[in-house]
């Protein structure tokens, strides 16, 4: 049993609670972070990649739209290195009501948000996959945001600034003291970890409302799940919005090599719940064929979902979760008979993160007597030491290696070799081939690990003799099948049937 | 004219086009790629044919080709592999178990010797060697899997003494190489001392492309032991070997090889749709049209193309558009696990006991169409061991309906 004490406590090690950490390290703050997964294992990593520009929500939630406006302008500034300026358009397929894009022109100018109207011939001209047919066609901010860059960029300055970022730590007991809390978080499901906070900011997303039962502190929450499909190719080099009320896929992001059609919102029960269903697959391609008509000749790689959790507040109804405010909440469980010197920060978006800590934590450190005032919006992170993330990155090492020493390329698509694969284990002690994938992009290019999977593994298993790398290489597989059991047919049903040839037939894989 | 068009290059289609030739008839082979060799442990798995073969259902492709094809395809495949130098070891009634690249077992009724002596035995021990750089083989996952199973297995690490390309190394780099100059000497003094009171050793299957006999023969006697090739990794060299001497054999015996076209059968107007005139293919030059006496399709299943699926659920063949009947909901094409069996593995054409494409009333759609192999429906070809049986005997069958 180990111990520790520390001033604050982050339950959930997503975008809104390393925020918070990193907020609270800059204003002198002692601080653990407690993440039950690998980083970007949650929604922050499942999201589709767009740093809005407040524009999708001029007129439907006008405090987040010029939220996100002002959140656009510092996250370009403080950590430029995870943001791909791309752009964005709003166009107008045709048949879409007409009142509405002027409407939603005068509500932009209103929230401060910058839109500027273009000619279709214009936006053709820069994406030339546009239906032609678009009646008008907007210039705003979007821009792509990585959410696995801003992550690590993340963890690694809290690290630096003398903070704690546990991976693998599940919190599995809460329980109020007079001077705080006693935590105890589990690492890896065994060994217990005991952690005596003043303070505890639940960060937890959709799975807060999990970590307030432990504090035994009911939150009305309203999960919703949003599904999204990675395009394999980069079809579009600007973010391309429906200009219409928000709504099932309305939103074309490139991101990387891919471009990624989003969203859907269903209401759904658990955190859990990420699986996708044929209907909502047809929705999104129907959907994006309004803006791109030939979506259907093109190849989509993988459909995933992330649950996103917002704050239900009394007054408003069961039924629905896409209308719910898209901004934050924030609240003191003192205020509602639960115990005090416990916070859960929660809803919101992805841009808006820095914020929310930054509200979350003049909250923490009035209660912890400190009056430093927020830094995040001024101070940059450095980028996070180099993650292999981005394709020109490793390309440009691949061709500077020489013959003589080169080491082998184990996944061709996403170009990750034998080296980095080596460091990434050397720098962290998972051997778990999920999480080499989230740090180096392993198997997630167009043949969905068909061969990488099969040569990590063999890797591995040279490192470690002892270990038994066959239960992993298993889940791999099967985990990348959860992206793809959505989209068998055509192109992927082939892949698919490539990698069950390679897997079942020629190594005949199974589970003894 | 030809008598018969062959459509696809797999198994299926190099053994259709082989047994054609072989009766004299005039066969012009058309394949728009490679075929699925490449992805082939290059031996033949049966499944349980020849011993029970009650445990086929109804409708399955073994039981509407005929039991009583399988003894002669099996004896028309081995005519056919040893004309062409290849020496298949094994029978119908005993399957083979041999070890596989990730250390688990692979049952098949026939392989190719380098292949066959790697036959596992509980009691004999064996070892297995990596080969230094090459990343489509790890002795490790072998040694691991085999032990896990109750095998006697030790590893070892061995080189080849050509240099390395500037790149990596693909099996068929290796085999090519070696295909040049085989270099047993050299090989075996690098290996002898790592090969120290071994028997047995099984390596990843790189010996050769065209030379794989005189490569194994020369290594084992400057070597004093039992050599024996595990599948790889695609390209899959034993796979590889099959498909090159098959379609020399074919051109040997007269058969003409279209490849590259797309292939889109042709119709024959006055006959009241009742038969197919050949087929009309895209070539760089332009269409081109290959008329034939009959058409067969082994164009494969969902990989190679043989047919396709839309989002929408409709699933058709390619080359004629037969529908191909399957659930409207995707979900219910699908198992739960990768690893495991789905739905639509059983997908595929219906055909009557000519080895004709029938619709849902039973009548074939043309008098003069056959179909073989990966397209036909109804099996289960992984759970079964089945899948080079079927392509075999179904071709054999498809060819004799289509000649007679």
């Amino acid at each position: 049993m180990s111990q520790r004490s520390t001033q604050l406590l982050v339950v959930g090690g997503g975008a809104t609670g390393l925020g918070v950490a990193w907020d609270a390290c800059l204003r002198g703050l002692d601080v653990v972070v407690l993440e039950q997964g690998d980083l970007a294992q949650g929604t922050s990593g499942r999201y589709h990649g767009l740093l809005h520009s407040g524009a999708r929500y001029v007129l439907s939630d006008p405090p987040s739209a010029s939220a996100c406006a002002l959140e656009n302008v510092i996250l370009r500034r403080v950590v430029p290195h995870a943001i791909e300026d791309t752009g964005g358009f709003f166009v107008c397929p045709p048949g879409d009501p007409g009142e509405f894009p002027d409407l939603w022109l005068d509500a932009c100018r209103h929230q401060g948000v910058r839109a500027e109207e273009i000619t279709p011939a214009n936006a053709l001209e820069t994406e030339p996959l546009l239906s032609p047919q678009i009646t008008r066609a907007f210039r705003v901010h979007d821009a792509a945001l990585d959410s696995f860059d801003l992550l690590h960029a993340l963890a690694a300055a809290i690290s630096a600034a003398g903070g704690s970022v546990l991976l693998h730590h599940r919190l599995v007991r809460l329980t109020a003291r007079p001077d705080g809390f006693l935590a105890a978080a589990s690492e890896s499901g065994d060994r217990l970890q005991y952690i005596h906070a003043q303070v505890v900011v639940n960060a937890g997303g959709s799975y807060a409302g999990k970590v307030a039962a432990l504090a035994g502190s009911p939150l009305p929450l309203a999960l919703g799940r949003g599904a999204m499909i990675a395009m394999a190719t980069r079809l579009v080099n600007t973010v391309v919005n429906r200009c219409q009320p928000p709504s099932d896929g309305d939103i074309i992001v490139p991101i990387g090599t891919v471009a990624v059609l989003g969203t859907t919102d269903t209401p759904v029960d658990s955190p859990d719940d990420v699986r996708i269903e044929p209907w909502e697959v047809d929705l999104l391609l129907r959907e994006a064929a309004a803006l791109i008509p030939s979506i259907e000749d093109h190849r989509v790689l993988r459909a995933w979902a992330g649950v996103r959790p917002l704050y239900r507040p009394p007054e408003a109804p069961e039924s629905e979760t896409r209308n719910l405010p898209r901004t934050h909440a924030l609240i003191d469980h003192a205020t509602s008979g639960g115990p005090a010197r416990l916070f859960t920060i929660i809803g919101g978006k992805l841009t808006t993160f820095r914020l929310m800590a930054e509200e979350t934590v003049d909250l923490v450190a009035a209660q912890l007597g400190s009056s430093v005032p927020c830094r995040t919006a001024d101070t940059p992170l450095s980028p996070p030491p180099p993650r292999y993330h981005r394709l020109p990155y490793r390309l440009e090492k691949l061709s500077a290696s020489g013959a003589a020493n080169r080491q082998g390329v184990i996944c061709e698509c996403e170009l990750v070799t034998a080296e980095a694969i080596h460091s990434a284990l050397d720098a962290s002690p998972t051997t778990d081939l999920d999480d080499l994938r989230r740090d180096l992009r392993l198997g997630m290019g167009p043949c969905q690990a068909a061969f990488c999977a099969y040569r990590s593994a063999g890797l591995l298993g040279g490192r470690e003799p002892g270990v038994d790398t066959n239960p992993g290489l298993l889940s791999f597989l099967e985990e990348r099948w959860r992206g793809l059991r959505p989209l068998v047919w055509g192109h992927t049903l082939r892949q698919v049937e490539l990698n069950r040839r390679v897997y079942q037939d020629l190594l005949a894989l199974d589970d003894r | 004219m030809n008598d018969l068009v062959v459509v696809g290059a797999g198994l299926a289609g190099l053994l259709a086009a082989n047994f054609a030739a072989r009766r004299g008839a005039s066969v012009t082979l058309v394949a728009q790629g490679r075929g699925g060799l490449a992805l082939s442990h290059g031996c033949l798995g049966l499944g349980s044919v020849a011993h029970n073969p009650g445990a086929f259902p109804e409708r399955h492709p073994y039981r509407l080709a005929g039991f009583d094809k399988v003894h002669p395809a099996v004896a028309g495949f081995q005519q056919l592999s040893q004309a062409a130098g290849l020496e298949f070891l094994g029978d119908p009634e005993t399957p083979l178990q041999l070890p596989t690249a990730s250390g688990a077992v692979l049952s098949v009724h026939f392989a190719p010797r380098s292949l066959a002596q790697g036959s596992l035995s509980a009691s004999e021990k064996i070892c297995i060697a990596g080969i230094e750089g090459f990343r489509d083989f790890d002795s490790g996952l072998v040694v691991r899997g085999l032990r896990r199973r109750g095998y006697r297995v030790d590893a070892t690490g061995l080189s080849f003494p050509s240099g390395r390309p500037g790149r990596d190394l693909y099996s068929t780099d290796i085999a090519s190489a070696l295909d040049q100059d085989w270099q047993s000497r050299e090989i075996a003094r690098l290996w002898a001392p790592r090969l120290n009171k071994v028997d047995r050793v099984g390596i990843p299957a790189v010996l050769g492309l065209a030379h794989s006999v005189d490569i194994l023969t020369s290594l084992q006697s400057e070597l004093g032991l039992k050599l024996f090739e595990i599948p790889t990794l695609p390209p899959s060299l034993p796979g590889l070997r099959l498909e090159r001497a098959l379609r020399r054999a074919a051109l040997a015996a007269g058969c003409r090889v279209l490849e590259g076209p797309m292939a889109t059968g042709r119709l024959d107007g006055t006959s009241g749709g009742v038969r197919a005139l050949g087929l009309s293919t895209w070539t760089p030059a332009g269409p081109r049209v290959v008329d034939a006496g009959a058409v067969v399709l082994a164009t494969g299943g969902a990989l190679n193309g043989g047919w396709r699926a839309t989002r929408s659920g409709r699933i058709h063949e390619s080359v004629f558009d037969f529908p191909i009947s399957a659930p409207e909901d995707r979900e219910a094409w699908i198992g739960e696990r990768l690893i495991g069996p789905h739905p639509y593995d059983r997908f595929g054409l219906t055909v009557n006991s000519r080895m004709q494409p029938c619709g849902s009333d039973g009548q074939p759609f043309f008098a003069n169409v056959f179909a073989c192999g990966g397209l036909l429906g109804g099996a289960d070809r992984r759970t079964e061991g089945s899948r080079e049986g079927i392509d075999l005997v179904t071709a054999y069958a498809a060819v004799e309906a289509a000649l007679s």
